[in-house]
Protein backbone atom coordinates (compact mmCIF):
# COMPACT_ATOMS: atom_id res chain seq x y z
CA UNK A 1 0.00 0.00 0.00
CA UNK A 2 1.34 3.40 -0.93
CA UNK A 3 1.52 5.92 1.89
CA UNK A 4 1.14 9.58 1.05
CA UNK A 5 2.20 12.08 3.71
CA UNK A 6 0.50 15.47 3.96
CA UNK A 7 3.30 17.93 4.76
CA UNK A 8 1.20 20.77 3.50
CA UNK A 9 -1.81 20.52 1.30
CA UNK A 10 -0.06 22.22 -1.62
CA UNK A 11 2.84 19.80 -1.78
CA UNK A 12 0.76 16.66 -1.86
CA UNK A 13 -2.30 17.71 -3.86
CA UNK A 14 -1.12 16.53 -7.29
CA UNK A 15 0.05 13.24 -5.86
CA UNK A 16 -3.23 12.85 -3.99
CA UNK A 17 -5.16 13.22 -7.24
CA UNK A 18 -2.86 10.73 -8.96
CA UNK A 19 -3.35 8.19 -6.18
CA UNK A 20 -7.11 8.57 -6.25
CA UNK A 21 -7.25 8.09 -10.01
CA UNK A 22 -4.94 5.10 -9.99
CA UNK A 23 -6.40 1.64 -9.32
CA UNK A 24 -4.29 0.95 -6.23
CA UNK A 25 -5.11 1.51 -2.58
CA UNK A 26 -3.28 4.26 -0.74
CA UNK A 27 -3.13 5.76 2.73
CA UNK A 28 -3.15 9.51 3.28
CA UNK A 29 -1.58 10.54 6.58
CA UNK A 30 -0.73 13.89 8.14
CA UNK A 31 2.95 14.50 8.79
CA UNK A 32 2.24 14.77 12.52
CA UNK A 33 1.26 11.11 12.34
CA UNK A 34 4.67 10.11 11.03
CA UNK A 35 4.94 7.17 13.40
CA UNK A 36 1.73 5.76 12.03
CA UNK A 37 2.95 6.34 8.50
CA UNK A 38 6.13 4.46 9.26
CA UNK A 39 4.15 1.60 10.70
CA UNK A 40 1.92 1.56 7.63
CA UNK A 41 4.76 1.42 5.16
CA UNK A 42 6.36 -1.57 6.86
CA UNK A 43 3.17 -3.43 7.71
CA UNK A 44 0.90 -3.43 4.66
CA UNK A 45 -1.53 -5.85 6.23
CA UNK A 46 -4.51 -5.14 4.02
CA UNK A 47 -6.01 -8.34 2.62
CA UNK A 48 -5.88 -8.79 -1.13
CA UNK A 49 -9.48 -7.72 -1.65
CA UNK A 50 -8.70 -4.25 -0.28
CA UNK A 51 -5.54 -3.54 -2.25
CA UNK A 52 -7.34 -1.95 -5.18
CA UNK A 53 -9.99 0.76 -5.29
CA UNK A 54 -9.66 1.80 -1.66
CA UNK A 55 -8.12 4.55 0.40
CA UNK A 56 -7.15 4.79 4.06
CA UNK A 57 -7.28 7.71 6.48
CA UNK A 58 -5.97 7.79 9.99
CA UNK A 59 -8.37 8.84 12.71
CA UNK A 60 -7.22 9.56 16.20
CA UNK A 61 -10.03 11.76 17.44
CA UNK A 62 -10.36 12.46 21.11
CA UNK A 63 -10.36 8.81 22.10
CA UNK A 64 -6.58 8.57 22.01
CA UNK A 65 -6.76 5.27 20.12
CA UNK A 66 -5.60 5.87 16.55
CA UNK A 67 -6.92 3.63 13.84
CA UNK A 68 -6.97 3.49 10.10
CA UNK A 69 -10.34 3.57 8.39
CA UNK A 70 -10.47 1.93 4.97
CA UNK A 71 -12.91 3.41 2.48
CA UNK A 72 -13.96 2.41 -1.00
CA UNK A 73 -13.28 5.17 -3.51
CA UNK A 74 -16.53 4.56 -5.33
CA UNK A 75 -18.62 4.85 -2.15
CA UNK A 76 -17.05 8.15 -1.18
CA UNK A 77 -17.52 9.61 -4.64
CA UNK A 78 -21.21 8.72 -4.33
CA UNK A 79 -21.37 10.40 -0.94
CA UNK A 80 -19.80 13.54 -2.38
CA UNK A 81 -22.68 13.70 -4.88
CA UNK A 82 -25.24 13.03 -2.13
CA UNK A 83 -23.73 15.83 -0.06
CA UNK A 84 -23.84 18.17 -3.03
CA UNK A 85 -27.60 17.71 -3.28
CA UNK A 86 -28.30 17.65 0.48
CA UNK A 87 -26.33 20.85 1.02
CA UNK A 88 -27.78 22.57 -2.05
CA UNK A 89 -24.26 23.21 -3.34
CA UNK A 90 -25.17 24.03 -6.94
CA UNK A 91 -24.34 27.76 -6.57
CA UNK A 92 -20.96 27.03 -4.99
CA UNK A 93 -17.97 27.72 -7.26
CA UNK A 94 -15.13 27.01 -4.87
CA UNK A 95 -14.42 25.53 -1.47
CA UNK A 96 -11.97 27.09 0.98
CA UNK A 97 -9.95 24.58 2.98
CA UNK A 98 -8.79 25.49 6.48
CA UNK A 99 -8.24 21.99 7.87
CA UNK A 100 -5.72 19.29 6.97
CA UNK A 101 -6.95 17.34 3.96
CA UNK A 102 -6.05 14.15 5.80
CA UNK A 103 -9.00 14.92 8.10
CA UNK A 104 -11.87 12.92 6.63
CA UNK A 105 -14.23 15.90 6.80
CA UNK A 106 -11.97 18.07 4.64
CA UNK A 107 -11.02 15.08 2.53
CA UNK A 108 -14.55 14.07 1.48
CA UNK A 109 -16.60 17.25 1.94
CA UNK A 110 -14.02 19.45 0.25
CA UNK A 111 -11.22 17.76 -1.69
CA UNK A 112 -13.26 14.88 -3.09
CA UNK A 113 -16.37 17.03 -3.55
CA UNK A 114 -14.37 19.56 -5.56
CA UNK A 115 -12.91 16.76 -7.67
CA UNK A 116 -16.19 14.97 -8.32
CA UNK A 117 -18.25 18.13 -8.84
CA UNK A 118 -15.45 19.90 -10.74
CA UNK A 119 -15.20 22.93 -8.50
CA UNK A 120 -12.21 24.97 -7.44
CA UNK A 121 -10.29 23.97 -4.31
CA UNK A 122 -8.75 26.90 -2.42
CA UNK A 123 -6.07 25.69 -0.04
CA UNK A 124 -5.17 27.78 3.00
CA UNK A 125 -3.15 27.10 6.16
CA UNK A 126 -6.28 27.97 8.16
CA UNK A 127 -5.81 29.56 11.56
CA UNK A 128 -2.15 28.55 11.57
CA UNK A 129 -1.62 31.63 9.37
CA UNK A 130 -4.66 33.82 10.00
CA UNK A 131 -3.64 36.57 7.56
CA UNK A 132 -3.42 34.12 4.67
CA UNK A 133 -6.73 32.58 5.66
CA UNK A 134 -8.38 36.00 6.00
CA UNK A 135 -7.19 36.98 2.52
CA UNK A 136 -8.73 33.83 1.04
CA UNK A 137 -12.03 34.69 2.75
CA UNK A 138 -11.86 38.25 1.41
CA UNK A 139 -11.30 36.94 -2.12
CA UNK A 140 -13.99 34.27 -1.84
CA UNK A 141 -16.44 34.09 -4.68
CA UNK A 142 -19.50 31.89 -4.19
CA UNK A 143 -17.44 29.85 -1.78
CA UNK A 144 -18.12 27.00 0.61
CA UNK A 145 -16.19 27.10 3.89
CA UNK A 146 -15.92 24.00 6.09
CA UNK A 147 -14.97 24.48 9.74
CA UNK A 148 -15.10 22.57 12.98
CA UNK A 149 -17.21 23.89 15.85
CA UNK A 150 -14.42 25.35 18.01
CA UNK A 151 -13.21 27.44 15.08
CA UNK A 152 -16.31 29.62 15.44
CA UNK A 153 -14.68 31.17 18.51
CA UNK A 154 -11.41 31.65 16.63
CA UNK A 155 -13.25 33.36 13.79
CA UNK A 156 -14.74 35.88 16.15
CA UNK A 157 -11.51 36.47 18.04
CA UNK A 158 -9.37 36.90 14.96
CA UNK A 159 -11.69 38.33 12.30
CA UNK A 160 -14.42 39.89 14.45
CA UNK A 161 -16.08 42.89 12.83
CA UNK A 162 -15.17 41.87 9.28
CA UNK A 163 -17.64 40.64 6.67
CA UNK A 164 -17.00 37.99 4.03
CA UNK A 165 -19.88 38.22 1.55
CA UNK A 166 -18.24 35.84 -0.93
CA UNK A 167 -18.89 32.84 1.30
CA UNK A 168 -22.29 31.36 0.43
CA UNK A 169 -22.09 28.07 2.36
CA UNK A 170 -20.73 27.70 5.88
CA UNK A 171 -20.45 24.17 7.23
CA UNK A 172 -19.57 22.96 10.70
CA UNK A 173 -18.64 19.42 11.65
CA UNK A 174 -16.47 17.99 14.38
CA UNK A 175 -17.16 19.16 17.90
CA UNK A 176 -20.45 20.66 18.89
CA UNK A 177 -22.33 22.84 16.42
CA UNK A 178 -22.00 26.55 17.38
CA UNK A 179 -25.75 27.21 17.50
CA UNK A 180 -25.26 29.96 20.09
CA UNK A 181 -22.88 31.85 17.82
CA UNK A 182 -25.12 31.98 14.76
CA UNK A 183 -25.86 35.69 15.03
CA UNK A 184 -22.22 36.84 14.86
CA UNK A 185 -21.55 34.23 12.19
CA UNK A 186 -24.39 35.59 10.08
CA UNK A 187 -22.99 39.09 10.47
CA UNK A 188 -19.59 37.86 9.36
CA UNK A 189 -20.97 35.76 6.50
CA UNK A 190 -24.12 37.68 5.45
CA UNK A 191 -24.73 35.61 2.32
CA UNK A 192 -23.98 32.18 3.69
CA UNK A 193 -26.39 29.34 4.37
CA UNK A 194 -25.13 27.66 7.53
CA UNK A 195 -25.22 23.88 7.93
CA UNK A 196 -24.60 21.47 10.77
CA UNK A 197 -22.79 18.45 9.35
CA UNK A 198 -22.70 15.44 11.61
CA UNK A 199 -20.81 12.22 11.24
CA UNK A 200 -17.67 10.37 12.22
CA UNK A 201 -14.55 8.95 10.65
CA UNK A 202 -16.09 5.47 10.51
CA UNK A 203 -18.96 6.87 8.42
CA UNK A 204 -16.41 8.51 6.06
CA UNK A 205 -17.65 10.88 7.24
CA UNK A 206 -21.22 12.17 7.06
CA UNK A 207 -24.40 10.80 8.56
CA UNK A 208 -26.75 13.79 8.81
CA UNK A 209 -27.02 17.37 7.62
CA UNK A 210 -29.16 20.17 9.05
CA UNK A 211 -29.61 23.74 7.97
CA UNK A 212 -28.92 25.89 11.00
CA UNK A 213 -32.38 27.44 10.87
CA UNK A 214 -34.14 24.06 10.93
CA UNK A 215 -33.40 23.55 14.61
CA UNK A 216 -32.78 25.55 17.75
CA UNK A 217 -30.39 23.35 19.67
CA UNK A 218 -26.75 22.51 19.04
CA UNK A 219 -27.62 18.92 19.84
CA UNK A 220 -30.08 18.73 16.89
CA UNK A 221 -28.10 16.98 14.16
CA UNK A 222 -31.01 16.89 11.70
CA UNK A 223 -32.07 14.04 9.45
CA UNK A 224 -29.99 11.16 8.10
CA UNK A 225 -28.71 11.57 4.56
CA UNK A 226 -30.48 9.47 1.90
CA UNK A 227 -29.57 5.80 2.27
CA UNK A 228 -28.27 6.17 5.83
CA UNK A 229 -30.06 4.62 8.82
CA UNK A 230 -29.65 5.56 12.48
CA UNK A 231 -30.89 3.86 15.64
CA UNK A 232 -30.28 4.00 19.38
CA UNK A 233 -28.85 0.99 21.15
CA UNK A 234 -29.99 -0.24 24.55
CA UNK A 235 -27.74 2.22 26.40
CA UNK A 236 -28.64 5.10 24.12
CA UNK A 237 -25.57 4.67 21.96
CA UNK A 238 -25.94 5.88 18.38
CA UNK A 239 -25.62 3.15 15.76
CA UNK A 240 -25.51 3.76 12.04
CA UNK A 241 -25.73 1.80 8.82
CA UNK A 242 -24.46 3.56 5.71
CA UNK A 243 -23.69 2.62 2.12
CA UNK A 244 -20.80 5.11 2.27
CA UNK A 245 -19.21 3.81 5.49
CA UNK A 246 -15.66 2.61 5.92
CA UNK A 247 -15.37 -0.98 4.75
CA UNK A 248 -12.69 -1.98 7.24
CA UNK A 249 -10.72 -0.73 10.20
CA UNK A 250 -7.10 -1.38 11.06
CA UNK A 251 -5.66 -0.66 14.49
CA UNK A 252 -3.44 -2.20 17.12
CA UNK A 253 -5.95 -5.04 17.44
CA UNK A 254 -5.53 -5.92 13.77
CA UNK A 255 -7.66 -5.75 10.64
CA UNK A 256 -11.45 -5.87 10.89
CA UNK A 257 -13.76 -5.79 7.86
CA UNK A 258 -17.08 -3.96 8.19
CA UNK A 259 -19.97 -5.88 6.67
CA UNK A 260 -22.46 -4.17 4.38
CA UNK A 261 -25.43 -4.44 6.74
CA UNK A 262 -23.49 -3.98 9.96
CA UNK A 263 -24.66 -1.46 12.54
CA UNK A 264 -21.67 0.58 13.70
CA UNK A 265 -21.39 2.59 16.93
CA UNK A 266 -19.59 5.91 16.75
CA UNK A 267 -19.18 6.66 20.46
CA UNK A 268 -22.01 9.19 20.70
CA UNK A 269 -25.28 8.88 22.60
CA UNK A 270 -28.37 10.09 20.76
CA UNK A 271 -32.14 9.83 20.56
CA UNK A 272 -34.69 10.01 17.79
CA UNK A 273 -36.65 13.25 18.15
CA UNK A 274 -39.71 11.67 16.52
CA UNK A 275 -39.83 14.31 13.78
CA UNK A 276 -37.04 12.86 11.67
CA UNK A 277 -34.39 14.85 13.52
CA UNK A 278 -31.87 13.16 15.80
CA UNK A 279 -30.52 14.72 18.97
CA UNK A 280 -27.11 14.13 20.48
CA UNK A 281 -26.93 13.43 24.19
CA UNK A 282 -23.13 13.45 24.29
CA UNK A 283 -20.17 11.18 23.97
CA UNK A 284 -20.36 7.96 25.93
CA UNK A 285 -17.86 9.45 28.40
CA UNK A 286 -19.65 12.80 28.60
CA UNK A 287 -22.78 11.52 30.27
CA UNK A 288 -22.38 10.45 33.86
CA UNK A 289 -24.13 10.43 37.21
CA UNK A 290 -23.26 12.80 40.02
CA UNK A 291 -24.96 12.38 43.39
CA UNK A 292 -27.58 10.30 41.61
CA UNK A 293 -28.33 12.90 38.98
CA UNK A 294 -27.60 12.31 35.32
CA UNK A 295 -25.30 14.95 33.85
CA UNK A 296 -25.03 15.43 30.09
CA UNK A 297 -21.95 17.60 29.67
CA UNK A 298 -22.87 18.83 26.17
CA UNK A 299 -26.03 20.41 27.58
CA UNK A 300 -24.07 22.13 30.33
CA UNK A 301 -21.43 23.30 27.86
CA UNK A 302 -24.19 24.65 25.66
CA UNK A 303 -25.14 27.02 28.50
CA UNK A 304 -21.51 28.02 28.92
CA UNK A 305 -21.27 28.69 25.20
CA UNK A 306 -24.16 31.13 25.33
CA UNK A 307 -22.26 33.27 27.81
CA UNK A 308 -18.61 32.71 26.95
CA UNK A 309 -17.24 33.62 23.53
CA UNK A 310 -13.75 32.13 23.96
CA UNK A 311 -12.57 28.54 23.76
CA UNK A 312 -13.90 25.93 26.15
CA UNK A 313 -12.13 22.81 27.35
CA UNK A 314 -12.83 20.40 30.16
CA UNK A 315 -11.55 17.30 31.81
CA UNK A 316 -13.16 14.77 34.09
CA UNK A 317 -12.27 14.48 37.76
CA UNK A 318 -13.81 13.07 40.93
CA UNK A 319 -14.61 15.30 43.90
CA UNK A 320 -13.52 14.70 47.50
CA UNK A 321 -16.45 12.32 48.02
CA UNK A 322 -15.44 10.21 45.04
CA UNK A 323 -18.34 11.44 42.88
CA UNK A 324 -17.78 12.03 39.15
CA UNK A 325 -17.39 15.63 38.09
CA UNK A 326 -15.58 17.82 35.63
CA UNK A 327 -13.29 20.83 35.52
CA UNK A 328 -14.09 23.63 33.08
CA UNK A 329 -11.15 25.35 31.36
CA UNK A 330 -11.61 28.67 29.57
CA UNK A 331 -9.27 30.47 27.21
CA UNK A 332 -8.29 33.26 27.15
CA UNK A 333 -8.67 34.31 30.79
CA UNK A 334 -12.14 35.78 31.33
CA UNK A 335 -12.63 39.19 32.89
CA UNK A 336 -14.27 39.39 36.29
CA UNK A 337 -17.47 40.44 34.58
CA UNK A 338 -17.29 37.46 32.18
CA UNK A 339 -16.82 35.10 35.09
CA UNK A 340 -19.69 36.60 37.11
CA UNK A 341 -21.94 36.29 34.06
CA UNK A 342 -20.97 32.67 33.69
CA UNK A 343 -21.64 31.96 37.35
CA UNK A 344 -25.06 33.51 36.98
CA UNK A 345 -25.76 31.11 34.13
CA UNK A 346 -24.91 28.18 36.37
CA UNK A 347 -27.01 29.59 39.20
CA UNK A 348 -30.05 30.31 37.06
CA UNK A 349 -29.99 27.35 34.66
CA UNK A 350 -28.38 24.40 36.41
CA UNK A 351 -28.56 22.61 39.76
CA UNK A 352 -25.35 22.53 41.75
CA UNK A 353 -24.61 18.97 40.61
CA UNK A 354 -24.16 20.37 37.09
CA UNK A 355 -21.65 22.99 38.19
CA UNK A 356 -17.98 22.31 37.48
CA UNK A 357 -15.74 21.25 40.34
CA UNK A 358 -13.47 24.10 39.33
CA UNK A 359 -13.23 26.77 36.69
CA UNK A 360 -9.73 27.31 35.37
CA UNK A 361 -8.26 29.44 32.62
CA UNK A 362 -5.26 29.18 30.33
CA UNK A 363 -3.71 31.58 27.83
CA UNK A 364 -4.38 29.04 25.07
CA UNK A 365 -5.89 25.58 24.79
CA UNK A 366 -4.20 22.70 22.96
CA UNK A 367 -5.89 21.99 19.66
CA UNK A 368 -5.78 18.89 17.53
CA UNK A 369 -4.78 19.31 13.85
CA UNK A 370 -8.48 19.31 13.01
CA UNK A 371 -9.09 22.36 15.20
CA UNK A 372 -10.92 20.62 18.04
CA UNK A 373 -9.84 21.25 21.61
CA UNK A 374 -7.64 18.34 22.67
CA UNK A 375 -9.43 17.29 25.86
CA UNK A 376 -6.79 14.72 26.74
CA UNK A 377 -4.05 17.35 26.64
CA UNK A 378 -6.04 19.97 28.57
CA UNK A 379 -5.74 17.99 31.80
CA UNK A 380 -1.93 17.90 31.64
CA UNK A 381 -1.44 21.60 30.82
CA UNK A 382 0.80 23.29 33.37
CA UNK A 383 -0.18 26.93 32.97
CA UNK A 384 -3.76 26.73 34.16
CA UNK A 385 -5.03 29.32 36.66
CA UNK A 386 -7.75 28.61 39.23
CA UNK A 387 -10.70 31.02 38.94
CA UNK A 388 -13.32 29.33 41.09
CA UNK A 389 -13.92 26.04 42.91
CA UNK A 390 -16.85 24.30 44.56
CA UNK A 391 -15.15 23.29 47.82
CA UNK A 392 -16.53 19.74 47.70
CA UNK B 1 -10.63 42.44 55.43
CA UNK B 2 -13.23 42.21 58.17
CA UNK B 3 -14.90 38.94 59.16
CA UNK B 4 -18.14 40.27 57.76
CA UNK B 5 -16.45 40.84 54.41
CA UNK B 6 -14.89 37.38 54.52
CA UNK B 7 -18.28 35.80 55.20
CA UNK B 8 -19.86 37.82 52.41
CA UNK B 9 -17.18 36.73 49.91
CA UNK B 10 -17.64 33.14 50.98
CA UNK B 11 -21.42 33.24 50.57
CA UNK B 12 -21.07 34.88 47.15
CA UNK B 13 -18.60 32.20 46.10
CA UNK B 14 -20.48 29.20 47.48
CA UNK B 15 -24.03 30.18 46.53
CA UNK B 16 -23.18 32.27 43.43
CA UNK B 17 -25.28 35.13 44.76
CA UNK B 18 -24.76 38.73 43.75
CA UNK B 19 -22.72 40.65 46.36
CA UNK B 20 -25.63 43.06 46.70
CA UNK B 21 -27.89 40.20 47.79
CA UNK B 22 -25.81 39.47 50.88
CA UNK B 23 -27.19 40.49 54.28
CA UNK B 24 -26.27 39.33 57.75
CA UNK B 25 -29.93 38.34 58.28
CA UNK B 26 -30.16 36.32 55.04
CA UNK B 27 -32.22 33.13 55.44
CA UNK B 28 -31.53 29.81 53.74
CA UNK B 29 -34.92 29.79 52.02
CA UNK B 30 -34.08 33.07 50.30
CA UNK B 31 -31.23 31.45 48.38
CA UNK B 32 -32.26 28.71 45.96
CA UNK B 33 -28.66 27.48 45.65
CA UNK B 34 -28.41 26.82 49.41
CA UNK B 35 -29.03 23.11 48.91
CA UNK B 36 -27.54 20.08 50.65
CA UNK B 37 -24.36 20.16 48.59
CA UNK B 38 -24.21 23.89 49.27
CA UNK B 39 -24.16 23.13 52.99
CA UNK B 40 -21.14 20.87 52.48
CA UNK B 41 -19.41 23.50 50.37
CA UNK B 42 -20.21 26.19 52.94
CA UNK B 43 -18.83 24.07 55.78
CA UNK B 44 -15.56 23.53 53.93
CA UNK B 45 -15.39 27.26 53.22
CA UNK B 46 -16.02 28.17 56.88
CA UNK B 47 -13.22 25.87 57.96
CA UNK B 48 -10.82 27.32 55.37
CA UNK B 49 -11.76 30.92 56.14
CA UNK B 50 -12.40 30.94 59.88
CA UNK B 51 -10.75 27.73 61.02
CA UNK B 52 -13.94 26.34 62.54
CA UNK B 53 -15.14 22.86 61.65
CA UNK B 54 -18.93 22.60 61.91
CA UNK B 55 -20.20 19.59 63.82
CA UNK B 56 -22.88 17.63 62.01
CA UNK B 57 -25.54 19.04 64.36
CA UNK B 58 -24.34 22.59 63.75
CA UNK B 59 -24.35 22.11 60.00
CA UNK B 60 -27.83 20.57 60.00
CA UNK B 61 -29.21 23.31 62.25
CA UNK B 62 -28.12 26.26 60.17
CA UNK B 63 -31.14 28.13 58.82
CA UNK B 64 -29.34 31.19 57.56
CA UNK B 65 -26.42 33.56 57.92
CA UNK B 66 -27.47 34.57 61.50
CA UNK B 67 -26.85 30.98 62.67
CA UNK B 68 -23.37 30.99 61.14
CA UNK B 69 -22.56 34.30 62.82
CA UNK B 70 -23.88 32.98 66.16
CA UNK B 71 -21.80 29.79 65.97
CA UNK B 72 -18.65 31.64 64.99
CA UNK B 73 -19.12 34.39 67.59
CA UNK B 74 -19.42 31.67 70.24
CA UNK B 75 -15.86 30.72 69.22
CA UNK B 76 -14.62 34.27 69.60
CA UNK B 77 -14.86 35.30 65.97
CA UNK B 78 -16.34 38.79 66.02
CA UNK B 79 -18.68 40.29 63.42
CA UNK B 80 -19.35 43.61 65.09
CA UNK B 81 -16.10 45.19 63.86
Amino acid sequence: MEVLIEHSAETSLAELTRQWDSPGTFAYVHEKSAAAASWLSTNPQLPQAYRKGHFCLLTSGSTGSPKLVVGRKQYSEELARVLDRAQDSEPVRETIVSLPLTYCYAFVNQWLWSKVMRRKLVLTPGFAKPEVFREALRRARDAMLCLVGPQAALLRNMFGGERFPGVVRLHFAGGRFPQERLSPLREMFPNAAVFNNYGCAEALPRLTVRRAGDGESASDIGCPLPGIELKSGEAGELLFRSPYRCVAQLDGQGFRPVAAGEWLPNGDLARDGGDGHWHLLGRSGEVFKRYGEKIALPQVLSSVNRQWQGLIGYYREKDGAGEDGYVLVLSPEPTGENLRGLMQVFRSSHPRTHWPLRIESAPALPLQPNGKVDSLAVRSMENRSLLWRQRI
Amino acid sequence: MTNREKLKDLAVDVFLIDPAEFRLDLKREEIETWDSLGVVSLAVGIQETFGHHFTQDEAMGITGIPDIVRILEARGIRFDE
